[in-house]
């Protein structure tokens, strides 16, 4: 492991000198032992620690209606998520490698009219959007209607963010002014409800509170689904298989 | 004729250097783990925009698995001055008691928990058996405990959601089940720190994979909604450019 090594450095020498001692230890041994530890720390580290989403959930108490009727029909939007599955239950995924989440959405109050009682309704007011995010810098999908819906907030806080990128502001402050902007209730905001399909993915549902987010929504709620609800995307369903 | 003589030259490589390398590197990694905690399934959280880091002390993490078992692990206080009412181990063997004494109350049938039971609860991570099993389950082996709690075809496995009713003193009917009798323990554990962030949202993360269906995850939040547990935070991935 360890050698001392006479150093042969010239042929004379002078007697009295004292010789010059090499000594070589070797680290190989421990260099294994440590690559080994390395290892084992690798393997039992999680370095990306997991992020945390709060959310907030309405009381479970039966709500008034006079109390439901106070989100204005027209600032309301009501989403439900549905997730398309295989038989074995597995989320089916789209071409690209996304799961398939639809979102139906209706604003206001659902419409539910058959006037010529065939069974199918006439004129229902539900759309599907899907979660495409942003391409092109563009909002696209769901995400464009809800900008749509909430942009005067939107407005208010991109100008405070070019405030705060031009450091006029310290990054606290303008947290603060978004959080004021958001809440702000002389401006229209949106109140979105997220309802579900039994079988939409958990992932969905947290995609759609993502989206709350990204938009600065901050009138969200999440409802379970009710039988008008099933009625309308049954009757597209219907309508978009012919 | 003369001998060629050939020089040996020594094959010995400097491996000092190396060595400061991996010491460097082998700090560097013992410094910046954190050990990944036993869970009795492996689920794969949906990714989000969400910033906010999950607390590892004062949490009560409930953990829905793709079948709809339910898991509940409980962090105390990492507070070290703190360790013998409000840490960890202190909290949880308070949880059992307490939840084992409202398991008897409201059903009347008692799991038995002796004290050697609240020590080896306070070793674990993550549990999910029901009550009137939880006897048995803390009498194996450690090894045998992780191979019965992640099969997760055992109807054994899970903390059930049934129904109990239970009529009061006064008459008064509570509809009760096991998930909330534990996680009422868990509030009520006496760590003023861990009800706080109960209280704030922060102290209950519910973790789910991504493709379960929400129906599942749904009985979870409808009992916490029940328990006027409104706020609450779920465990997430932080979200890549391209998603």
């Amino acid at each position: 492991m360890a050698q001392i090594e006479q150093s042969s450095g010239g042929g004379k020498k002078k007697k009295g000198a004292q010789k010059k001692m090499q000594i070589h230890v070797d680290f190989t041994p421990m260099v294994d032992m440590n690559m080994l530890l390395i290892t084992f720390f690798m393997l039992c580290t999680t370095m990306i620690k997991s992020q945390t989403l709060n959310i907030s959930l309405p009381s479970n108490e039966k709500v008034e209606a006079a109390e439901q009727n106070k989100a204005k029909e027209s600032e309301a939007i009501t989403l439900i998520l549905a997730t398309e599955r295989d038989s074995q239950g597995n989320v089916k995924n789209g071409p690209d490698g996304k799961p398939l989440n639809t979102i139906y959405y209706y604003e206001g109050k659902p419409v539910v009219e058959d006037a010529d009682h065939d069974g199918l309704i006439d004129n229902s007011n539900l759309k599907v959007e899907y979660f495409i995010g942003n391409e092109g810098g563009e909002t696209q999908g769901i995400r464009n209607i809800l900008h749509n819906k909430n942009k005067e907030v939107l407005k208010r806080i991109e100008e405070q963010k070019t405030k705060w990128r031009n450091k006029e502001i310290s990054e606290d402050e303008y947290q603060a002014l978004a959080k004021k902007i958001r809440n702000d209730s002389t401006l229209t905001r949106p109140v979105v409800i997220i309802k579900a399909t039994p079988e939409a993915s958990w992932e969905s549902v947290i995609t759609a509170l993502d989206e709350m987010q990204i938009n600065q929504i901050s009138r969200y709620q999440i409802d379970n689904i009710n039988q008008v609800d099933s009625v309308l995307i049954l009757d597209y369903l219907a309508k978009n298989r012919k | 004729m003369g001998k060629v003589k050939i020089k040996r030259k020594s094959t010995l490589i400097d491996m000092t250097a190396m060595s400061d390398v991996t010491v460097l590197l082998l700090t560097f990694f013992m410094l910046t783990s954190t050990f990944l905690q036993k869970e009795p399934t492996t689920v794969i959280t949906p990714s989000s925009v969400s910033e906010i880091k999950v607390p590892t002390a004062n949490v009560a993490s409930v953990l829905v698995s793709p079948e709809g078992k339910v898991f509940i692990g409980i962090a105390g206080d990492a507070d070290a001055d703190m360790a013998d009412i409000w840490g960890s181990e202190a909290t949880r063997k308070q949880v059992l008691e307490q939840a084992a004494s409202n398991y008897k109350k409201y059903t009347g049938k008692d799991p038995q928990i002796t004290t050697a039971d609240l020590d080896k609860f306070a070793k674990i991570n993550m549990f999910g058996v029901p009550m009137e099993n939880m006897h048995a389950f803390l009498n194996l082996s450690q090894t045998k405990q992780d191979e019965f709690i992640s099969d997760m075809s055992n109807p054994q496995v899970g903390i059930p959601m049934k129904e109990i009713v239970y009529t009061d003193a006064d008459g008064q009917k509570i509809v009760t089940n096991e998930f909330q009798i534990w996680m009422r323990a868990i509030y009520n554990s006496g760590n003023d720190n861990l009800q706080s962030a109960m209280k704030s949202g922060e102290g209950i993360a519910v973790k789910a994979d991504r493709g379960t269906p929400f129906s599942t995850v749904h009985q979870v939040l409808d009992n916490l909604q029940t328990m006027k547990m409104n706020r609450f935070s779920v465990m997430t991935a932080l979200k890549t450019e391209q998603d």
